[in-house]
């Protein structure tokens, strides 16, 4: 499954936002990617979102490789449009 | 899961990489700070085994360190402690801020030890200025 996200947190992935993403990201065992203008991350691998240079206003796309990983999918959202995000 | 062992000559530098490692991983990982010398700079060989002792996990320990004679006093406590102690507790090659918070974050998923650290020496390499934005 993969949706397409617009950034609405105030620091976009960064420091404490992505590190959060990542321990999201890793409670599952499937694969999860971000893709941001056509660059793709491991959204398990803190280096490679912090690499991934996501700021607010991005568009990016995650993709989570399962089916049914809806919550996994709206809490990375979740994480991505916070915008009280510190 | 894996901890940190942070060793400074300066106190307030390693309390200070501890403090941004703690907020990144929100306190999950168990970090300890061992900075300075008799008040002054430098590094402490009590102060290092003790937090090593401090945050000992059969997960792992990795060490991130600053420079120079860090690395002499951290392998001279490695020294003392026995072999099975010693297989678990590893050096990272890697810059002290940048490892310290890129391996914070990996021992939180709960990575093994190898990985910990594979993760805090790329954090040489990670790019502050030419990022995906480029």
């Amino acid at each position: 499954m993969e949706k397409v996200i617009v950034v609405r947190n105030p620091h976009g992935l960064h420091a404490r936002p992505a590190a959060k993403f990542v321990r999201a990201a890793s409670s599952v065992q499937e694969e999860v990617t971000i893709e941001k203008n056509g660059k793709t991350a491991n959204a398990k691998s803190i280096l490679g979102i912090m690499s991934l240079g996501v700021s607010r206003g991005d568009s990016v796309k995650l993709f989570v490789n399962a089916e049914e990983r809806e919550d996994l999918m709206f809490r990375l959202e979740e994480i991505l449009t916070a915008e009280d995000e510190s | 899961m894996v901890s940190l062992v942070i060793i400074s000559h300066s106190a307030k530098i390693a309390e200070g990489v501890k403090e941004m490692a703690d907020q990144m991983t929100g306190g999950a990982v168990p970090i300890v700070s061992c900075g300075g010398f008799e008040g002054g700079l430098g590094t402490d060989e009590e102060r290092i085994r003790a937090g090593i002792q401090a945050v000992y996990s059969p997960d792992g320990v990795l060490i991130l360190l600053d420079l120079g004679s860090a690395v002499l006093t951290a392998e001279s406590v490695l020294e003392t402690l026995s072999d099975s102690e010693r297989e678990k507790i590893a050096i990272a090659d890697a810059p002290l801020l940048e490892g310290a918070l890129f391996s914070s974050v990996e021992a939180s998923i709960g990575s093994p030890l190898s990985k910990v650290k594979e993760v805090a020496e790329q954090a040489a390499f990670f790019r502050k200025l030419e990022t995906g934005n480029s």
